[in-house]
C-alpha cells in the first residue's frame, strides 16, 4: 500500500523506493520529542541531502534509518527491511575519519573488506583500486596520523565505496574540512557514487554542499516535525563542483534553499 | 595534491633532523657518565668523601669481580632472575586477563573496583614478613610478593588502555558489520597496546624491586639475600655492585621489550597533526 502510494508520488516513472519514513517520531529520555510525525521516502539511487538548522534532528533521522536510535513511534523500512546497525548492505560514513591509526592507508581501505569477508586476494585489489580512484596512490604505505585532514577522508571514502553497499548515509563527512579540500572532496564523492549507483542520504549544514551533490535537497523543520521543503536539484551530471560555483543555476538554487532553510528556522 | 607532497617532504625532514641529534645525546650522555664517575673517585680520593660510607667507582668494580671470583654472583642471580620471570609472566598473564574481565563486565568491575583499590593501597612491602611466614623461605614468597605489586599495575594500565578506546572506530566497525571478535582483536586490543607496553615495563621494574626486598627480609638465596648480609658488614662497595647487577638486568630486559615495542607501535612514532 505503502509502495503504491509512492509509486504514483513519482508519477509516471516506475521508482523503487529504497528508504521509507512514515510518521516517525524519536523521543530522547522522558519528555523531549526529538522527532514527531516525519515523513520521507528515498528512491534508489538517489542522492538526498538533509539540511536544516541545529537541533533539527537531521542527524537523528540519519541515525534512525541506519538502526542505531530506535524509533519511538511510525515505521522506517530500508530495503523492505527494518532498519539496524551492521546490516550488510548499508555503509555509514561517519563526521571524523574513523580511521585505524595501526593501520596504513592500504590495510585501512581493506578494513571494511575484511570485516565483510572478502577473500585476502580480492581484497587487496579492490583496496588498491579504490585508493587510485581517491588519489592517494603514493600514500597507500602511510599511517593516518602522516596524513591531512582531507587525506585521511579520501582514505575513509574509499574504504566506504570498496566494500560497494546499496545505500550509503553520511553525517557531515567533510564539515572539518577548509571550502577549496571540501570542492575536491565532493568531485571525488561524486565520481565514487556515480559509479556505485548507490542509494545516499547526506546529512550536511553548507547548502552548496547539498545543492553539488544532491539531486533533493530535503530542508528539516527547526522543532522536528519533520520536512518543511524539498528542492529538486536539476543541475545536470556529471557535475564538477569547482565548475558549479560559476553556474546561475546554482546560485538560483542557492538562494532558492537559503530562503527555505531561513523560513524552516521561524 | 602538490600542498601534501610537499608536507610529506617537511616531515622527512623533521624526521632526519632528530636522526642527526641522536649522535650529539650519546655523546652527551657518556660525558655526564664519566663526569660524574670522575668527581666521585677524585672526592674519595682527595678526602672530601669518607670511603666507608659512599665507596668509589673502583672499589665497586673490584668488589664486582671478588663476587664474580667467588662464584657467589651467579647462582644467586639464577635465583633472583628465576623469581622475576615467574612473577613477570603471573603479573601479567593475570593482570591483562583480569582487566579484560573487567572491561567486559561492568557489573563486576564496580562491585570489584574499591576492593581492587583498598588491596592496591596496601603498602605490599609491609606484607612480605606475612608472605613469608604464609609461603615459606623459598622462593614462592617472593614470587607472591611480587606479583602483588606487578598484578596491579598491569591491571590498571591494561584497564586503562581498554576504557579509553575511540568510540568513532568501534562504532565505524559496528557499522560496517564487525563481530565483537573483532572489535576486540582489530579495535580495542591494537588500542590498547601503547598502555600495556606503559605496564609491561612498571611491571618488570616493580617485579624486580618485590624479588629483590623478599630476599632481603628472608631468604635461602638471591642477590637480596646477598646485598642484606654485606650491608651486615657494612661493605658498601659490594652492596653497591650489586644494586648495580639489579639495575643493568632490569634495563636490559627494558631495552628487548622497547624492541618490541618499536615493531608493534611503528605507527605511532612520528605522529604529526598535518592541518588541512
Amino acid at each position: 500500500m505503502l509502495a503504491d502510494a509512492n509509486r504514483s508520488r513519482a508519477g509516471a516513472e516506475q521508482r523503487v523506493v529504497d528508504i521509507t519514513v512514515e510518521d516517525l517520531s524519536v523521543n530522547f529520555g522522558q519528555t523531549r520529542n526529538a522527532l514527531s510525525g516525519v515523513n520521507l521516502n528515498v528512491y534508489q539511487g538517489e542522492f538526498v541531502a538533509l539540511i536544516g538548522a541545529s537541533g533539527c534532528g537531521k542527524t537523528t533521522l540519519l541515525n534512525v534509518i541506519a538502526g542505531l536510535v530506535p524509533a519511538a513511534g511510525g515505521a522506517v523500512l530500508v530495503r523492505n527491511e527494518s532498519p539496524a546497525a551492521g546490516r550488510r548492505d548499508i555503509c555509514y560514513i561517519l563526521a571524523r575519519d574513523a580511521l585505524l591509526p595501526w593501520r596504513t592507508v592500504q590495510r585501512n581501505v581493506e578494513y571494511g573488506l575484511e570485516v565483510s569477508g572478502v577473500p585476502r586476494a580480492e581484497r587487496e585489489r579492490k583496496a588498491i583500486a579504490y585508493i587510485e580512484k581517491v588519489g592517494l596512490r603514493n600514500y597507500r604505505d602511510f599511517y593516518p596520523s602522516r596524513l591531512s585532514q582531507g587525506m585521511r577522508q579520501r582514505a575513509s571514502l574509499a574504504r566506504a565505496f570498496a566494500v560497494a553497499r546499496s545505500v550509503y548515509l553520511m553525517d557531515e563527512p567533510f564539515s572539518a574540512l577548509d571550502s577549496q579540500t571540501k570542492l575536491m572532496l565532493h568531485d571525488r564523492l561524486l565520481d565514487l557514487w556515480e559509479m556505485s549507483g548507490a542509494t545516499v542520504v547526506f546529512v550536511t549544514h553548507d547548502i552548496g554542499e547539498a545543492i553539488t551533490l544532491a539531486d533533493r535537497v530535503v530542508v528539516m523543520s527547526k522543532r522536528g516535525t519533520g520536512v518543511a521543503d524539498e528542492i529538486s536539484i536539476d543541475i545536470p551530471r556529471p557535475r564538477s563542483a569547482e565548475a558549479l560555483q560559476a553556474d546561475s543555476r546554482y546560485h538560483d538554487l542557492y538562494r532558492r534553499t537559503w530562503t527555505s532553510l531561513k523560513a524552516s528556522t521561524e | 595534491m602538490t600542498d601534501s607532497v610537499s608536507s610529506e617532504a617537511g616531515l622527512g625532514e623533521a624526521t632526519r633532523v632528530s636522526e642527526g641529534r641522536s649522535g650529539s645525546i650519546l655523546a652527551g650522555r657518556a660525558i655526564f657518565l664519566v663526569a660524574f664517575l670522575a668527581l666521585w673517585e677524585g672526592a674519595v680520593a682527595y678526602g672530601f668523601a669518607d670511603p666507608a660510607f659512599v665507596s668509589s667507582p673502583t672499589s665497586i668494580v673490584e668488589a664486582f669481580w671478588k663476587l664474580v671470583g667467588e662464584g657467589d654472583l651467579l647462582p644467586n642471580l639464577l635465583t633472583t632472575l628465576i623469581e622475576i620471570a615467574i612473577s613477570f609472566v603471573l603479573s601479567v598473564v593475570l593482570g591483562i586477563a583480569s582487566a579484560l574481565v573487567l572491561d567486559r563486565s561492568d557489573w563486576l568491575n564496580r562491585i570489584l573496583s574499591p576492593f581492587l583499590t583498598a588491596f592496591n593501597s596496601m603498602p605490599r612491602i609491609a606484607l612480605g614478613p606475612l608472605f613469608i611466614l604464609w609461603f615459606g623461605i623459598g622462593m614462592a614468597s617472593k614470587v607472591v610478593l611480587a606479583v602483588s605489586l606487578g598484578y596491579f599495575i598491569m591491571l590498571l594500565s591494561t584497564l586503562g588502555g581498554l576504557k579509553n578506546v575511540d568510540r568513532d572506530l568501534l562504532l565505524m566497525s559496528r557499522l560496517f558489520g564487525a563481530s565483537e571478535l573483532r572489535l576486540f582483536r582489530d579495535v580495542r586490543l591494537p588500542w590498547a597496546l601503547p598502555s600495556i607496553f606503559a605496564g609491561l615495563r612498571l611491571t618488570l621494574i616493580y617485579c624486580s624491586a618485590g624479588a629483590v626486598i623478599g630476599e632481603m627480609i628472608a631468604a635461602q638465596s638471591g642477590l637480596g639475600l646477598l646485598v642484606q648480609s654485606f650491608s651486615g658488614r657494612f661493605d658498601v662497595a659490594s652492596v653497591m655492585a650489586l644494586i648495580l647487577v639489579v639495575a643493568f638486568l632490569v634495563m636490559a630486559l627494558t631495552a628487548l621489550m622497547d624492541l618490541v615495542e618499536r615493531q608493534l607501535l611503528e605507527w605511532s612514532k612520528g605522529s604529526t597533526d598535518v592541518p588541512g
